[in-house]
């Protein structure tokens, strides 16, 4: 395997490269996953059946909370990633845990708010607009479920192998799944929440 | 410790939570459905941006031609399905 | 006991039982044969843990004719059906499971893997690259399409098969009307299978974008390897949509959700549009692959380069992206304004366009060319005035008033056999039968091929051409019998005239390969067909490793002109070569996935928790595992290379 040392560590084989480039590709379909399901959303959003509708369910402590939670692991896991390339293995798996302790508040908050739908009447079988919206919402905080999985691996590997290409490779797809989320939480938060409330 | 914290990202985030009350404005103003939209449009879009630009690094390296090809594709066609769709199923559907 | 009645077949008749007790004797003889030729640890070994994309694309060969013996059987089926007025051969749920499962199968487990085969095989040959950029992933995808197809046809012998058409529309797809379990499997088997397909796309475009031999700028990239990397691209932004299509549809059908419900806001037509979104950029991620295997094999036989290789390479662009702009034709009479359907209208005839740019190109190929007649030129000849005529009835449903006449009649299912089996399927034939010694290191014999050549183009005529007739007429597809007064008799019987000569063309192909293995002489040379890009480069049939020594590209016709214009292809000496290891991995993850979709549906909880719990074991225990590949020895290379008889400097 050869070693570019001119590249920071993430790059610096061609596997990791390519990698890179594939799980960039791999977000490309991602978009387009959760563009279909915005898609769905949007066709299905007025249509609540004898069911709530947006503007009754939602509030807006609990979106706030999360939107909160997200972007900010979002901005630690960047710091993560930015003292993996100073070569911190200490700081940086610090910042990921932080990131995973954010991710795992956030999903918290997501399962408590769910709860509070299914009180008011809103669950999975209510209306065509109650399915597509906890399918989105679910979506996304599976992913995050995921998500946490696969960075508590990430970091019980960097913190047992160190920072070698791979693991570094492996932190840094790991940081561009987690900040893809916190952009698809943004579209969740505006077009769903923020639209749905005014 | 100040090196761990790099300008450019603290400014990302503080730039990311203001672009989400310039989201909020629209709840807790009122304002018309239009003006709305266009906040909500450019609002996520932006954030977006300065997530891929700032946080995800999508311009360092030499594939980030073929990385902006990707998300340029992605983006397009997601709008394209997106905006499709509701052709089709809200605005030009006539049961 | 009850717990086993859900496995029953809603509508048992004696073909079922026969095709029962005949798939029970194929399995023990495999098992049998297995044992008693001690081959278990080669096929583990050899086959099930392998990542070499040419014995990826092998398999996938194989599967796609077992596939395309299970369409065809169908397909013989419902036209032997209709073939007379008032038959009673076949009741309606038999019927309607027969169309289904023959669309199903024929577009997404025989032309789709036919179409993976060549480019798990052709393509990092073409590009002069070692495997693909994900080997792991490679095996991954093949196995999981394997078991989708394989979840989707045990349907007909355990619980039913899908009897809700290939397009599986709600609300007849919903619980309500189908209420046996087809649909789950539809649903679930092609969901395993296109998370397969999903990372084949997302493999060959890094593949592609990244591993192309030195000097190979994209514009000097093979035709086939541009329709790949468009392919791919057409694969990676309309998979996702089908999932999340299947998923909706699922949990329709397991939990009762409201997405396309006819009640509490549901959108049956959600579902057809979703569909299509995915349907029709589907089709293209056959076509164009199928184009770019024309647009080797036509230069090759015609000993011409590829005319306008540019305005080739520009509307496949053109096509792919286009394919997105599209969908809403394929149900223009389902209630959207008028103003919708002409803006659709009007971007499906624009679509006529690039693909005409393409027929001319390769008949510009083909002009003043010294053309040799051999198998797969004969595919490619027979293909231009068919397609054409595909594709010119295909601009007359683009027309979304007229196609208010067209719509759900034999003139559609006429139309769109006459762009896919010219298109694609002549196209992986004639492909097959080129890269043939390619794979095995012998030729097919070309006599018996010309025959099913023959058989094949005349019967498709024959089958096809009436059912425009018939079509105009108001026969109606998907409808199991019809009355004498309708006059469509003697029309349907010309079809089943002539699906029957297409079957024998497809046993004359199979007779073909066992007539080749036996008969066939095994030396032909690296180079058999005097062919022009670079997976002719190396030897037949293809080392492990593919090139001793990555070749350097300075054309778009490497290998033609290393061969008549004094390239030098392979400089320096030879290294040794870093290669993926073999893992069970991916195959025993993509059995899980066929237990649990198994269990998914039938609603068996229980196994689909556990199921859905060992898919996630199998991927961290993915994460934690160290593989850093192997080396291929320096002495090892020149031994190989010294059996084939040295690189071909």
């Amino acid at each position: 395997m050869k070693i570019d040392h001119s590249q920071p560590l993430e790059y610096s084989t061609e596997q990791n490269r390519l990698n890179i480039l594939g799980f960039w590709i791999f977000l490309g379909a991602e978009i387009m996953l959760f563009a279909t399901l915005f898609a769905s959303y949007f066709t299905l959003v007025d249509r609540t059946g004898d069911g709530p509708a947006g503007a009754r369910i939602f509030e807006i402590t609990p979106v706030l909370a999360e939107t909160f939670l997200l972007l900010t692991s979002s901005f630690v896991i960047g710091l993560g990633i930015h003292a993996m390339r100073l070569g911190h293995k200490k700081a940086m798996l610090t910042f990921f845990v932080i990131t995973l302790l954010l991710g795992l508040g956030f999903l918290g908050f997501e399962i408590t708010e769910f709860i509070t739908y299914y009180h008011e009447g809103a669950t999975l079988q209510t209306s065509a607009f109650t399915s597509v919206l906890f399918t989105t919402l679910g979506t996304h905080g599976a992913h995050v479920t995921l998500g946490l999985f696969w960075g508590t691996f990430i970091v019980l590997q960097v913190k047992k192998r160190g920072l070698t290409p791979e693991t570094a490779n492996k932190s840094f797809i790991f940081s561009l799944y987690w900040h893809f989320l916190d952009i698809v939480w943004i579209f969740i938060f505006t077009f769903i929440y923020m639209k749905g409330m005014t | 410790m100040k090196e761990l914290f790099p300008a450019k990202q603290v400014w990302g985030f503080v730039f990311s939570l203001i672009l989400t009350l310039a989201a909020l404005t629209v709840y807790f103003f009122n304002m018309s459905k239009a003006m709305g939209m266009t906040i909500f449009i450019l609002t996520a879009f932006i954030q977006a941006a300065v997530q891929l630009v700032v946080f995800m690094h999508a311009r360092e390296t030499d594939d980030s031609k073929s990385i902006f090809m990707t998300l340029y594709c992605a983006i397009f066609l997601a709008i394209i399905t997106v905006v499709g769709t509701i052709l089709c199923m809200i605005w030009g559907w006539t049961y | 006991m009850g717990f086993f009645t859900r496995f029953l077949i809603p509508n048992p008749s004696p073909v079922i039982y026969t095709s029962m007790v005949a798939i029970g004797i194929t399995i023990l003889l495999i098992v049998f044969g297995l044992t008693h030729f001690k081959k278990w640890f080669y096929l583990w070994s050899g086959w099930l843990t392998t990542v070499d994309h040419k014995r990826i694309g092998i398999m996938y060969l194989i599967a796609a004719l077992l596939m395309l013996f299970r369409g065809g059987v169908d397909a013989v089926m419902m036209r032997a059906q209709l073939a007379i007025p008032d038959n009673k051969l076949l009741d309606s749920q038999h019927y309607n499971e027969i169309f289904s499962t023959h669309g199903v199968v024929m577009i997404l487990f025989m032309a789709m893997p036919y179409i993976m085969a060549l480019m798990n095989f052709v393509v990092p040959l073409q590009i002069g690259a070692r495997d693909v950029a994900f080997p792991r992933l490679n095996a991954i995808s093949f196995w999981l399409f394997f078991m989708g197809a394989m979840l989707f046809n045990i349907s007909f012998v355990i619980g039913g098969s899908p009897d809700a058409g290939w397009s599986s529309y709600f609300p007849l797809a919903g619980n309500e009307f189908s209420p046996h379990v087809g649909t789950n499997y539809y649903m679930i088997a092609i969901q395993i299978a296109g998370i397969g397909t999903l990372m084949t796309g997302i493999n060959f475009m890094t593949t592609i974008l990244k591993m192309r031999a030195p000097g190979m700028k994209l514009m000097r990239m093979p035709m086939f390897t541009w329709a790949s990397l468009v392919t791919s691209v057409i694969i990676i932004f309309a998979f996702p949509v089908l999932t999340v299509a299947l998923i909706m549809g699922t949990m329709d059908r397991l939990f009762a959700t409201k997405f396309f419900a006819m009640t509490d806001g549901g959108m049956d037509m959600l579902w057809a549009n979703l569909f299509w979104v995915w349907g029709h950029p589907e089709v293209y991620i056959l076509i164009l692959p199928a184009f770019g295997l024309f647009s080797e094999i036509i230069p090759t036989f015609s000993r011409r380069n590829l005319y306008g290789y540019r305005s080739m390479v520009a509307s496949m662009v053109f096509i792919s992206i286009y394919s997105f702009f599209v969908w809403t034709h394929h149900f223009f009479t389902m209630g959207q304004a008028a103003y919708v359907n002409s803006i659709f209208s009007i971007t499906t005839m624009v679509i006529a366009i690039p693909t005409g740019i393409k027929i001319f190109n390769w008949l510009f190929t083909m002009w003043r060319g010294r053309i040799r007649f051999t198998v797969p030129m004969l595919y490619s000849i027979g293909f231009i005035p068919l397609f054409t005529i595909g594709g010119v009835t295909g601009v007359m449903l683009a027309m979304s008033a007229a196609d208010y006449q067209y719509h759900n009649t034999m003139f559609l299912v006429a139309h769109f056999h006459n762009v896919i089996i010219p298109g694609v399927v002549f196209a992986v034939l004639g492909a097959a039968t080129y890269y043939w010694p390619k794979m095995f290191g012998f030729m097919l014999n070309e006599r018996l091929g010309k025959w099913a050549f023959w058989f094949l183009t005349i019967g498709f005529c024959l089958a096809f051409f009436p059912m425009y007739i018939t079509g105009l007429d108001g026969q109606a597809r998907r409808i199991y019998t019809y009355s004498e007064s309708t006059g469509f008799g003697p029309w349907n019987m010309v079809t089943f005239i002539g699906t029957v000569l297409m079957a024998i063309s497809f046993f004359l192909i199979v007779y073909t390969v066992y007539y080749s293995i036996r008969h066939a002489p095994k030396d032909v040379g690296d180079d058999p067909w005097d062919a022009r890009s670079l997976e002719w480069a190396t030897h037949n049939p293809v080392p492990e490793y593919n090139f001793a020594i990555i070749p350097q590209v300075s054309s778009r016709e490497a290998f033609w002109d290393a061969k008549y214009k004094g390239h030098e292809l392979f400089k320096g000496d030879y290294e040794k070569i870093h290669m993926p290891n073999n893992s069970g991995g991916p195959f025993i993850m993509s059995c899980i996935f066929f237990v649990f979709g198994f269990a998914l549906v039938f609603s068996i909880w229980f196994l689909a928790i556990m199921g859905l719990i060992g898919i996630f074991v199998c991927m961290a225990l993915r994460s934690f595992e160290i593989d850093h590949g192997r080396y291929i020895s320096v002495e090892e290379i020149k031994e190989t290379e010294a059996k084939y008889g040295g690189v071909n400097k």
